[in-house]
């Protein structure tokens, strides 16, 4: 693991760069030792972990060894047990449906069968409110980035890229394949917690 | 406290939403941190109180009972009876009109009143993020908008305090990485050697720059969480420094980050206006912090 100098109040520290469930895992144990810490937030992700904090209260030299130090002896990964199964009720009428599903020698059928024939992971959220990476997408789904990106992606499209699903939580513009669309509320400021979908979880698209 | 004139885009914000991060919520806050404290201290309030960021002057408002005001930000300055200059603490008699001006250099200004905004907190904090629509008060201030102020008996005696305005003009200094290198290294050079021009269509998400290509090398990035003061370079090699109200992970390559004292030097930069980057290392900008 790497540490790195990310302004004056904050690491990077940075596991093996891939996607791997295990990596996300230890990415996730490692943010969640920092907080435990009381030393400030941590952003994990795929590969990769934010810790920050605050000078006022930590002095920088001791704020860099404690990085090192859990970089040095990283935590061990707490078990999946914790997370929530989330069943995400999905129309699949997405306007990238087809096209992706040609590309990937499949019917839209066998693609749908594909998509929400498995369990995904939630490896962490990021990007907007509520937005949750999940995966492993099954590598028979060919998913490049769209190669423009479209202004505005409606709340609620059901996504995917390479390896990877997504539920857009709210309108925004975006990049990933739309195969369909969910109901489901994924991010609701009025909601404690507003985010549904925890980093840990699990979801299955039911089609509907 | 009633707003007369809104501005062009006045929101409330305070330190930020801090602690939801891992929910994808980004900190927003104040663009210009420093100025936002300044103006905090001035009126009395607490550190951890909302004031109203505005951009696009002028801005007016009146309070129905006596309070100590403070406003801050880059070139700004309040018309009363007379004009008195920004980054100084007022004292507002009862309905008197408070007229908050600048000049082509401004671009956001903090106006705090004694007693602080008495609005609920949406998670833990009173910040406004319009892109979701967060906050207490989603929306920008509009004419005839009331806020509820907390309880004050600032008197004169509270008046014509001043803090010092930093140098907006100047230099924001910079930690190079955590990216660098993934850039070769006559690009990281280039980062502190070049006089940037900051784009009109930068806001409270960041500030875009032109003037140096800044292209990585090497195979894309895996998406990482990203802090205020990131140097963010997409694909095509111009550069976009990360304010507020930044996505909390990105893909893009960050060739170096601005110390949190200076976030409001790059915010504060009126478009087509330039920015220098100083390379420092982060144990002497956190002391002078």
């Amino acid at each position: 693991m790497t540490v790195r100098l990310f302004g004056d109040r904050a690491f990077l520290i940075e596991l093996e760069q891939r996607i791997d469930p295990a990596i996300v895992d230890s990415a996730r144990a490692i943010a969640d030792a920092w907080e435990r810490r009381g030393l400030g937030e941590a952003i994990p992700a795929y590969a990769s972990v934010v810790v920050q904090f605050d000078p006022a209260r930590t002095p920088w030299t001791e704020a860099s060894a404690a990085a090192s130090d859990l970089a040095a002896r990283p935590p061990t990964a707490t078990s999946k047990a914790a997370g929530r199964l989330i069943d995400v009720p999905t129309v699949y009428d997405g306007p990238d449906l087809a096209d992706t599903a040609e590309r990937s020698g499949l019917s839209t059928d066998e693609l749908v069968a594909l998509h929400s024939g498995s369990e995904y992971e939630a490896f962490f959220l990021g990007f907007m409110p509520g937005l949750a990476y999940c995966g492993t997408l099954d590598p028979r789904i060919d998913a490049p980035r769209l190669h423009s990106p479209r202004a505005r992606v409606p709340g609620g499209s059901v996504a995917v890229v390479t390896g990877q699903t997504i539920v857009y939580p709210a309108d925004s513009p975006g990049g990933w394949r739309l195969i369909g669309h969910t109901e489901l509320k994924v991010f609701d400021p009025t909601r404690e917690p507003a985010a549904l979908i925890r980093a840990g979880d699990r979801l299955r698209f039911v089609p509907r | 406290m009633r707003i007369v004139v809104p501005g062009l885009r006045a929101t409330v914000q305070d330190r930020g939403r801090h602690g939801h991060v891992r929910e994808g919520i980004p900190p927003s806050g104040a663009a210009d941190p420093v100025a936002l404290a300044a103006a905090l201290d001035l009126a009395g309030c607490r550190p951890d109180d909302a004031a109203i960021e505005i951009v696009g002057l002028p801005f007016a408002f009146r309070c129905d009972d006596r309070r100590v005001i403070a406003l801050t930000g880059r070139d700004v300055r309040v018309r009363m009876r007379g004009r008195v200059p920004g980054w100084t603490s007022v004292l507002v008699r009862a309905g008197e009109e408070v007229v908050v001006e600048g000049s082509a250099a401004t671009r956001f200004a903090y106006v705090a009143v004694s007693g602080g905004l008495a609005l609920a907190t949406v998670l833990g904090s009173r910040s406004t993020y319009l892109a979701t629509a967060l906050g207490p008060i989603a929306r920008p201030l509009i004419v005839g908008d009331e806020l509820p102020l907390g309880p004050s008996d600032a008197g004169v005696e509270a008046a014509g305090r001043r803090i010092e305005m930093p140098a907006y003009a100047g230099s924001a200094r910079a930690v190079a990485g955590p990216h660098d290198s993934r850039f070769d290294d006559a690009v990281v050079a280039r980062v502190f050697a070049t006089e940037f021009t900051v784009l009109p269509e930068s806001d409270r998400m960041g500030v875009r720059l032109s003037g140096a290509d800044l292209s990585a090398t090497g195979d894309d990035l895996l998406s990482c969480g990203i802090v205020a003061g990131a140097v963010q370079v997409p694909r095509g090699g111009a550069p976009i420094v990360l304010l507020a109200d930044h996505q909390t992970t990105g893909g893009y390559p960050i060739v170096a980050t601005v110390i949190h004292a200076d976030l409001g030097i790059v915010a504060q930069k009126a478009p087509g206006e330039g920015l220098r980057f100083e390379r420092v290392t982060p144990a002497p900008a956190t002391r002078s912090s």
